[in-house]
């Protein structure tokens, strides 16, 4: 059914698809650059030209290893809802608020009626795109997610502010279909977190996608997912792309008492590890998705953004997803 | 009645200045192994005596020390103890903050006392009374995984917190604390738990001595259990009226028989209430709680908001509470 569809799109992907999550992590001369900005001492034209070099860098590490379906890498981005919010009118970036530990995020209000006034993140995908001939995934964050992980000062609750944010985040959507992509991922790692609201989060997702051209991807992470599903299989994308291996595979056994209906873009390595997976597990992890979804809707990626690694550390679990899934695809042919 | 202004546990740890983010980067530079754990006290303390001066510059009558040295509310008291180990983050209830889940390991064993130096050194900066805030048996057992076999059942979990938490108190009400706060927000997860949820209250009760006890209970709805609140031996009740409104009329018409700890300022949301909305509720509420004494207090912690709309919070309710003070 999807792979009707991806081809109707143009894009012809082999079996078991590998890909990424989305981001990567920033090379250190980026890094200390973005310090240095935030001081300050440098201007964001500086800072541009070194996310460029590291945007350029990561589709040439891509497409060395091989990797299907490309990302930019969000090498442009602090946070996934900050980015969003510092590039839509509506919005307070507000003060640091603790998200674990020792962590901080500045975490957005909103303050007045949400707008999107422009392109966000096309010219970025536009860049990324023009630098392989591998299709490059257009990504952004969900409404869902993007209500859940603001303060909400304007609007009277929080389905007014998420449908409010689903007919903005549309225009992105519409934007970056324009410019050519035709794989969008749309971010929603808040969906777990209350599942009475999940048709809330179809609602939203629906005035986002409903009628577009493009193979729809969600990314959900670190929830518990068990709570909706298989309910979630309701939301309007043709692929969920999740966090497996830091869960023990958990999921697998909800999919086989209720089959997964959806593409399925399967976490194979824990970003949260320094540990590189050897190919041996990875092998048989993706053997493991296989008894629940077929090959023809399975995708293969890292559980979630790769930016919690080194540089190192995340080319060398790309390398061993490459290689698991070419072991697998042998096996297959 | 007295109308008592006061916090509900958590203040930010953080804020926008180089000098309130002494503790953030203490911490990172022990991480990198640059200064030593005494450094971190250090900028504890610094961190604490801030929390407190603000909430005495907005207002309050009775101050917590912010819980500013709790990694989170589950982890600071369970990693502690020995028989724990501390594992991977989780959500905490619906909030944008995660903590830090123990795994019970072994039999669970209070090897000295955990929350009774904070709380001198709170007292030892504060020109105002303070007030200590713990985390309670059921919720500590609710969000502990379990190797230890005989941990697999919840009661005990329960019972064994509950034993290392009386000690607590004890100790808390010898140092002379005449209020001590209990956070039990896990059980609006699953009112079906309740008599074991109670059984943890009430063998905190039986250690107070002197000292009153508070309940509080956030992030959920409790209308559902809400008459078997009042039957407990506690002397406050801390509600959280953003997450059960309905409440305010129920306690209106019915009136409440133990003193309240009224949670009517939203600690979530940077949004100011209308002051007329608080005001009606507080109208409605203070002349039915028979008791001497009642308490206006943000419905959470604060730690949720940044450090400017914390404060702005507090005053904000101090504004309102100052109008119903005797
Ligand atoms: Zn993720």
């Amino acid at each position: 059914m999807s792979r009707e569809k991806l081809r109707a799109l143009g894009l012809d992907l082999p079996l078991l698809p590998t890909t990424s999550v989305g981001s990567f992590p920033k090379p250190d001369e980026l890094q200390q650059a973005r310090t240095r900005w935030a001081r300050g001492l440098i201007s964001r034209d500086e800072v541009e030209r070194l996310e460029r070099r590291a945007t350029e860098f990561w589709i040439r590490t891509q497409e060395e290893l091989g990797i299907d379906v490309l990302v930019d890498g969000e090498q442009y981005r602090g946070d996934m809802v900050t980015y969003f919010a510092e590039n839509m009118r509506g919005f307070e970036i507000g003060g640091f608020v603790r998200s674990y530990g020792n962590r901080y995020y500045r975490k957005p209000i909103i303050v007045s009626k949400v707008k999107w006034e422009r392109p966000i993140t096309v010219s970025w995908w536009r860049f990324a795109q023009s630098l392989t001939a591998k299709p490059v995934k257009g990504m952004l964050t969900g409404p869902y997610t993007v209500m859940d992980w603001c303060f909400n000062e304007y609007y009277p609750d929080r389905r007014a502010t998420c449908l409010a944010l689903a007919r903005e985040i549309r225009k992105e959507v519409e934007a970056l279909i324009e410019a050519g992509a035709r794989i969008i991922q749309i971010d929603e790692p808040a969906l777990s977190v209350r599942p009475q609201e999940l048709p809330l989060a179809r609602e939203a997702l629906q005035m986002v996608t409903d009628g577009l051209p493009a193979y729809f991807i969600s990314h959900a992470c670190y929830g518990a997912f068990e709570k909706i599903y298989p309910e979630m299989l309701a939301l309007p994308v043709d692929n969920f792309d999740l966090e497996m291996s830091n869960s023990n595979l958990d999921l697998l056994e909800h999919f086989k008492r209720s089959p997964f209906t959806k593409d399925l873009s399967f976490g194979v390595v824990d970003v949260h590890s320094h540990v590189i997976e050897d190919v041996e597990t990875v092998v048989a992890r993706i053997r493991q998705g296989l008894e629940v979804v077929p090959a023809e809707a399975l995708w293969i990626d890292p559980d979630c953004g790769l930016k919690t690694r080194t540089v190192e550390e995340a080319i060398a679990k790309l390398r061993v997803i490459v290689e698991a899934v070419g072991r697998v695809r042998a096996t297959l042919a | 009645m007295n109308l008592s202004l006061t916090n509900a546990g958590s203040y930010p740890r953080i804020g926008d200045t180089p000098e309130l983010q002494i503790l953030r980067q203490t911490l990172a530079r022990f991480d990198r192994q640059e200064v030593t754990e005494a450094d971190i006290r250090r900028a504890e303390d610094e961190m604490v005596r801030r929390a407190i001066a603000e909430q005495i510059e907005a207002g309050l009558d009775l101050v917590t020390d912010g819980q500013i040295r709790w990694y989170d509310p589950i982890s600071h008291i369970a990693g502690k103890l020995r028989g724990t180990k501390i594992n991977g983050l989780l959500r905490y209830f619906d909030t944008n903050f995660y903590f830090r889940q123990p795994i019970l390991v072994d039999r669970l064993v209070r090897e000295r006392p955990i929350l009774i130096e904070e709380y001198r050194y709170a007292c030892s900066i504060s020109s105002r009374p303070v007030k200590p805030v713990l985390t309670g048996p059921y919720t500590l057992a609710v969000f502990s995984l379990v190797e230890r076999m005989e941990y697999r059942d919840l009661e005990r979990r329960v019972e064994d917190y509950a034993t290392i938490l009386a000690e607590e108190i004890a100790d808390l009400a010898a140092a002379g604390a005449e209020l001590i706060q209990v956070d039990e927000p896990a059980i609006v997860l699953d009112g079906a738990n309740f008599d074991l949820f109670a059984a943890g209250i009430c063998a905190l009760a039986r250690a107070k001595g002197t000292a009153r006890l508070a309940l509080y209970i956030s992030f959920g709805d409790v209308s559902s259990f809400y008459e078997r609140l009042q039957d407990l031996p506690v002397d406050v009740l801390g509600l959280d009226f953003t997450s059960s409104p309905q409440l305010i009329d129920r306690i209106a018409v019915e009136g409440s028989a133990k003193a309240l700890g009224l949670g009517l300022i939203d600690g979530r949301n940077t949004k100011l209430e209308p002051e007329a909305e608080v005001a009606a509720a507080l109208e409605r509420l203070l002349p039915a709680i028979r008791s001497e004494v009642a308490y206006l207090n943000p419905s959470t912690g604060l730690e949720f908001l940044p450090r400017d709309r914390a404060f702005r919070k507090l005053q904000h309710l101090v504004r309102i509470g100052l109008r119903f003070k005797r």
